[in-house]
């Protein structure tokens, strides 16, 4: 028996399950959120009543952006929605309430989307939002091949499944800002050892002391027009010829040495 | 972290908060923690080093966050390393066998055990806290719970301290860690132009001498920043007896 065949055997109190522990899985390891999305579109199609599945989230700017789809078919719809503006995505993207539409072939509010989702076979169609407290990230879209409504047991299920893949979202959006303020950090850390470096450097080549060192190091950079960090790790990492800042020397007045400050301890 | 503890360190940094910002944290984590002595020290600065302590709770812990500094041995490497918390609570035989000359060193400070504990967050590392006792002896399950919130507290308050700063440049709280070692950095730049090593290269060969002569690394970097010691290429440095160090 293949594994399609196997999850379709399990009953759907146990896929669930499944379905929980395997999102509630990505958030341990290292994870790549459009998979974790793309596993939230394809369980939700098999969970629920739903024939199509499709996530939109918000980008820095607060622009929806299609994340994950079931099939290509229902990409575009979510293209579509966001170009013209106007479908239950981004009603629930915007109010934070979960959008149930179960006949789009009478009146809706989204007259353009309406007719191209039913043209593609989705007469009925459910959002929910992706959010974390207040915060809405973006929605789950889900779309049905017949005109009914999709149940409330559905809609909570829905609902859970969006809310475990929020928490993973969040997750990951922590783990990248962290890692860019730790670069930040170690960058400036790095950047000011350098300097030091190379005012050494400076110094024994041209056998010079430090402040005259730094002189030439400032000088160097000004009239060069780089600046005074990336000139010292170049030098450190010997991209720049040690001698062609030697021959910086000769400035006037030698600019204030940088304060070396006593430590503070206690 | 639970409200309990929250409430007890906020307390500990309002009651520091006369003193300087980054001797807030050492001071804070001893009030805190209860613990006899706080060393907290950021890493990085290429080659995966330290970039040193930031601040110390007292001087016979800074001896001994100095030591791991130029070494590179202890428990605050093994935490940043492991990334995870290090706990020695006795420094006998065993702990002796893993870091000789801090254990030597914690003996002879006074110091009975160490704990170290990583500081991250969300994945990103940039230093260690380092917990000292006088006496040896586990830490209690509170005060171990109260250090994993403490790491919590103080990774942001660095990693804040560097968000204000200007873009490039390092926080000026931050930046009294590397002018305090700005001597040794100095002295591997002229290591690395004398014997023609990369700079990394260079601060091995320097601690490599300042371990075997028995003398501070900031001692020697001093010497040779002021053209008093050169170190010679192409042979083992052959240092003086130990006895005539300091």
């Amino acid at each position: 028996m293949s594994d399609d065949a196997n999850q379709r055997s399990l009953n759907r109190n146990a896929l669930t399950a499944v379905t929980f522990v395997e999102i509630v899985d990505t958030l341990v390891d290292d994870f790549d959120v459009i998979d974790v999305l793309t596993v939230l579109t394809s369980r939700s199609v098999e969970l629920l009543e739903a024939a199509a599945a499709g996530i939109l989230l918000a980008d820095t700017a607060g622009h929806l952006r299609v994340m994950a789809a079931s099939t290509e078919q229902i990409e575009l719809l979510e293209l579509f929605q966001i170009q013209n503006d106007q479908g239950p995505c981004l009603d629930c993207f915007n109010t934070g309430a979960v959008i149930v539409h179960a006949d789009l072939e009478t009146a809706s509010p989204w007259p353009q989307f309406a007719a191209e989702c039913v043209k593609a076979g989705f007469p009925s169609v459910c959002a929910v939002p992706l959010r974390l407290r207040d915060v809405i990230l973006g929605c789950l879209n889900l779309f049905m091949s017949t005109p009914v409504s999709l149940s409330a047991a559905d809609v909570a299920l829905a609902q859970a499944l969006a809310d475990v893949a929020s928490i993973a979202i969040i997750q990951d959006q922590a783990t990248r800002e962290a890692a860019i303020r730790e670069g930040q950090l170690q960058h400036a850390l790095n950047s000011r050892i350098a300097i030091e470096q190379a005012k050494g450097m400076l110094a024994e080549r041209g056998r010079v002391d430090m402040d005259t060192a730094f002189s030439i190091l400032r000088r160097f950079a000004r009239n060069n027009n780089r600046g005074l960090t990336e000139v010292a790790g170049a030098l450190v990492a010997g991209t720049l010829n040690i001698d062609s800042l030697a021959r910086e020397r000769r400035p006037p007045p030698p600019p204030p040495a940088p304060p070396s400050a006593p430590r503070r301890d206690l | 972290m639970n409200a309990d503890q929250s409430l007890r360190i906020a307390v500990a940094f309002a009651r520091e908060a006369a003193k300087s910002p980054e001797a807030r944290l050492c001071s804070a984590c001893v009030d805190v923690l209860d613990v006899t002595g706080a060393g907290i020290t950021i890493m990085g600065g290429g080659g995966g080093g330290h970039a040193g302590p930031i601040c110390v709770s007292n001087p016979r812990m800074a001896a001994l966050e100095d030591l791991q500094y130029a070494i590179g041995e202890g428990p605050c490497q093994d935490a940043f390393k492991s990334n995870m918390f290090v706990h020695a609570p006795r420094l006998d035989v065993a702990a002796a066998t893993l870091w000789p000359s801090f254990v030597d060193l914690a003996h002879s400070t006074g110091v009975g055990a160490v704990f170290a504990y990583p500081l991250s967050a969300n994945g990103a590392k940039i230093g260690v806290l380092t917990l000292y006792q006088d006496d040896a002896g586990e830490l209690s399950a509170t005060q171990h719970e109260d250090s994993i919130a403490m790491v919590e507290v103080l990774t942001e308050t660095v990693l804040s301290l560097q968000d204000a700063a200007p873009v490039g440049t390092l926080a000026a709280d931050l930046d009294d860690v590397v002018a305090y070692r700005a001597e040794i950095h100095q002295a591997s730049g002229m290591v690395s132009v004398q014997l023609q090593l990369p700079v990394a290269e260079a601060l091995l060969r320097i601690r490599a001498y300042a371990f075997a002569d028995g003398r501070p690394l900031g001692v020697v970097a001093r010497e040779i920043v002021t053209r008093r010691l050169r170190l010679a290429d192409d042979r083992v440095d052959l240092p003086r007896d130990p006895k005539e160090g300091e």
